[in-house]
């Protein structure tokens, strides 16, 4: 590259990059700066370092307890994701073809790039006493009542419906990829289905597994607006309690350092998946 | 052991016909190679075989057994495909190994036999590999060797050798024509490749726009194609008509070729000879030197007789023998290298 | 035949499941009852009354505006440096590729407070201003995905033969890269206003209380106990944002075409 030609692709990088350095990178930095201190840097109030936010996150009971809530909740979101998804991006992948193909994977590909809050609070429209749900079930079976709202099945059928699109979407691209002679050579060595789905289909889809499982997992594992309005009282996560620390509580550093925790455990998820994401991408 | 028969077979996608009433014997143990241009109907035909296609009408035996409605799983056969369609998640082993575990094969037995394969197609030692670390013709041998180790009553070859180059391609012939000898199964394969289809095949079939055109013994399609297409198909031909008259074929430039009779004959390149002066035979031409080509051991004459190219090819040597500057030749041939043709079917 | 049947079906039933809850809103949205009450008595009063509610239409106003200033800084920031990325080749291009992940792959809560901080700290604070800051920095990873996309399919001998023709590389931009990568842009463009006008967690962290942006003014609204013009400014977000990811889809083709 000439000097004139690297000064020129400079040029064009660094506003992107700049402003991710500035709005991205640099506040992760001042977030691990902050949670070493004993108290916001704003003002006059006192700070100093410590380690104290870490002791605290890491023995307090509630936090742990806190933290492996969301990561329960977080599992089971992704296992309904990947059972209810993975059949589904199989149909669209090897059952559909040209136009039917492209305009059902739209459709079902569309509401996960619509507002997120507001499908949230679509189900809690349906859900609710009273609601939709609810007055269905008494119609048919008279006198029961399906009052799902606040509770955990209303956490996990809400964050399922937010990000299902997300593993169908990745399997469908790594089903998709798949070349339709090795399903051939495998039937004309004699095998049927059931084998051919866990020798050679889920072997070759697990890439596609694996990113969906990983782009439902990271996120949930951090949530809090679904938890609040599908959960109530119920909906207590690891996301909420860190919302608490920066919008009532006000003790930003504690909440650093469980937001560093949660990044902590985010990271060794992602890079334990990274060769699959890699394969899945590429 | 097995021999295969389709009959009557017929296969219409729309108003198209990729299959139109062939009926076709492939021999016990033989090498049978289907031939023809593509839209033949031959690729159709050997997925109709195997079952992945389902003919309109018709039959398919393999044995004794009419298999039409069997579906693909159960109909006992070894294919390889043009990709050679290894899977990729497998190694060597696991993949020869894979139609053995579907029949519940125990574990040692597995193992001596995917041994015994992969030292038949001299893979021995290259049974930890993925296909991805393999060469084109290290995976060809795979192919085959995963066909053949669950002893299939028929194997049947996709297009086997077209992804391989040139030099590559004739000694895989060699081999392949090896093992079908050791192995001694039916084998049924397709080619477009006229080439490989002589050199390899017991018995060859022609199909053309999904009839089967001409069958039998390469020598005895080569010496006797019967119709043009065939003759052109199959090797290379110079084909004259004319007129019939009770003396024998007479050409448009009033030439009587004695003893010919039908209104169209064939003559093939290495078949002809030239000289400079007129021959003394009814058996004659004379033409205009258009092209002199130069292929090393052997040459080639592209003439033109009456506005028709007309091809000869002979030995170099002979070729030095007409001066640089010659612009006309009498060709002549002998009476014996006569093909007659009818109408193609 | 019957596979094929199933198929269909299991394909129906998830459908139904991620349309439901959205139809059900938006008929709920034009029902009389303020309490979702049925028999359905089909009422417009609350988007009527809606467009007479002066806060929610004030936040809705500045979230189109906010979205529209994030896409136009989002798109030509993301633009240039992605169309660099495809010309150039350079040691630690990998990196700067693997960077653009983390603003996707974190979860927002963990940037939005990390935001939070940070503007705090060199004087920003909360505002309009800083939910820009943080909006465009979100949508930079999807703009250049999606025009790096486009540029895939970019035939590099067009480039090489304008230049060899002597053209300035301000015209070769301007002439023949950018008509060509145009579809891979308004796709970029149009899913930063998405990102940005939908973005709840990190608005919710950066917006100042009283000023504020829809999304965030619909969860405190809910939290409170909602009232059935929320039903209706939702309904009208989800059939905008739906039919601006169709116009997307239109010029990014996704789906594995070219």
């Amino acid at each position: 590259m000439t000097g004139a030609e690297r000064l020129r692709a400079l040029g064009h990088l660094a506003p992107a990059y700049l402003w991710l350095t500035l709005a991205v990178f640099l506040p992760l930095s001042a977030m691990a700066f902050f949670s070493l201190l004993t108290d916001v840097p704003f003002g006059t109030r006192e700070w100093s370092f410590t380690f104290r936010n870490y002791a605290d996150a890491l023995t307090n009971p509630t936090y742990a307890t806190l933290l492996w809530k969301s990561v329960r909740l977080a599992f089971w979101v992704t296992l309904w994701c990947l059972i209810l998804g993975f059949p589904c991006a199989w149909v669209l992948a090897r059952m559909l073809q040209g136009r039917t193909r492209e305009a059902l994977f739209l459709l079902v590909i569309l509401p996960f790039w619509s507002n997120s809050l507001v499908r949230i609070f679509s189900w809690a429209i349906v859900l609710r006493g009273n609601g939709v749900l609810d007055q269905a079930a008494g119609s048919i079976l008279p006198g029961v009542r399906l009052n799902l709202m606040f509770s955990e099945s209303a956490i996990i059928i809400g964050l399922v419906h937010s990000y299902l699109p997300y593993v169908i979407l990745t399997c469908y691209l790594s089903l998709q990829a798949i070349d339709e002679t090795l399903i051939e050579a495998a039937r004309s060595l004699g095998a049927r289905w059931p084998r051919i789905l866990w020798r050679l289909v889920l072997p070759l889809a697990l890439p596609g597994l694996i990113a969906g499982a990983v782009l439902v997992f990271v996120p949930v594992v951090g949530s809090f607006m679904e938890p609040r309005l599908l959960g109530g009282r119920v909906g207590t996560t690891y996301g909420t309690l860190i919302e608490d620390q920066f919008i009532a509580v006000f003790n930003w550093p504690l909440g650093a350092a469980l937001s560093f925790i949660l990044l902590a455990v985010v990271l060794v998820i992602l890079a334990a998946a990274s060769p699959a994401l890699r394969k899945a991408a590429a | 052991m097995t021999e295969v028969r389709v009959e009557a077979l017929t296969k219409s996608y729309g108003p198209a016909k990729a299959l139109d009433d062939v009926t076709l014997t492939f021999p016990d143990g033989g090498f049978f190679g289907l031939l023809g241009p593509s839209g033949s109907g031959k690729t159709t035909l050997l997925r109709a075989i195997a079952g992945f296609v389902t003919p309109d009408r018709g039959r398919i035996l393999i044995g004794d057994r009419s298999v039409e409605r069997v579906p693909v799983e159960d109909r006992e056969i070894g294919m390889v495909f043009q990709s050679y369609a290894l899977f990729p998640n497998m190694t060597v082993a696991e993949n020869v190994a894979f139609g053995l575990e579907v029949r519940r094969i125990p574990a040692p037995d597995r193992k001596a036999r995917v041994a015994e394969a992969l030292e038949l197609v001299r893979l021995g030692d290259l049974g930890g590999r993925k296909p991805s670390e393999l060469s084109g013709g290290q995976r060809q041998r795979v192919a085959m060797a995963r066909a053949i180790v669950t002893r299939p009553r028929v194997l049947l070859l996709d297009e086997p050798l077209s992804a391989l180059d040139r030099a590559l391609r004739v000694e895989m012939q060699i081999e392949l024509k090896r093992i079908q000898r050791e192995v001694g199964i039916t084998t049924i394969f397709v080619t477009h490749d006229q080439e490989e289809a002589l050199t390899l095949s017991d018995r060859i079939g022609i199909l053309r726009d999904g009839r089967l055109v001409r069958e039998g013994p390469p020598r005895a399609v080569y010496d006797d194609p019967q119709d043009a297409f065939t003759a052109r198909f199959l090797g290379e031909a110079n084909v004259l008509t004319g007129s019939l008259e009770p003396g024998g074929l007479r050409l448009s430039d009033s030439t009587l070729l004695p003893g010919v009779t039908t209104a169209s004959i064939a003559l093939r390149p290495e078949g002809l000879a030239f000289s400079a002066t007129p021959p003394d035979t009814p058996h004659r031409l004379h033409v205009t030197l258009k092209q002199r080509i130069f292929s090393g051991a052997t040459g080639t004459l592209i003439l033109d007789w009456r506005g028709q190219d007309l091809k000869l090819t002979a030995p170099e040597r002979d070729l030095k023998t007409i001066p640089v500057d010659a612009t006309t030749l009498w060709l002549t041939w002998n009476r014996a290298d006569i093909l007659p043709l009818r109408e193609p079917v | 035949m019957i596979r094929q049947t199933l198929a269909r079906a299991y394909l129906a039933l998830i459908l139904i499941f991620l349309y439901a809850p959205i139809i059900v809103m938006a008929v709920m949205s034009l029902n009389a009852s303020q309490f979702y009450a049925l028999p359905f008595e089909f009422s417009t009063r609350w988007y009527e009354r809606l467009f007479t509610n002066r806060e929610i239409l004030s936040a809705a106003w500045r979230s189109v505006w906010i979205a529209l200033v994030v896409a136009t800084i989002a798109t030509t920031l993301g633009t240039m440096a992605a169309l660099a990325l495809w010309r150039h080749d350079f040691p630690g291009k990998r990196i700067l590729q693997t960077l653009l992940f983390p603003p996707i792959a974190i979860p927002w809560l963990i940037t939005g407070t990390a935001m939070l901080i940070f503007f705090f700290g060199i004087g920003i604070g909360r505002g309009t201003p800083a939910v820009i800051l943080g909006h465009v920095a979100l949508a930079l990873p999807y703009v250049i995905v999606t025009v790096t996309a486009r540029t895939a399919s970019f035939d590099r001998a067009l480039d090489e033969a304008a230049r060899s023709l002597g053209a300035r590389p301000f015209t070769i931009a301007r002439r023949v890269t950018l008509p060509h990568a145009a579809p891979g842009i308004v796709a970029g463009a149009l899913f930063a206003f998405a990102v940005s006008f939908d973005q709840f967690v990190v608005s919710y962290f950066l917006a100042q209380p009283g000023d504020t942006t829809l999304p965030v003014l619909i969860y405190t609204a809910i939290r409170k106990g909602f009232t059935p013009e929320i039903n209706a400014v939702s309904t009208i977000i989800i059939v905008v944002s739906m039919a601006l990811m169709i116009l997307a889809a239109r010029y990014a083709r996704f789906g594995g075409t070219k």
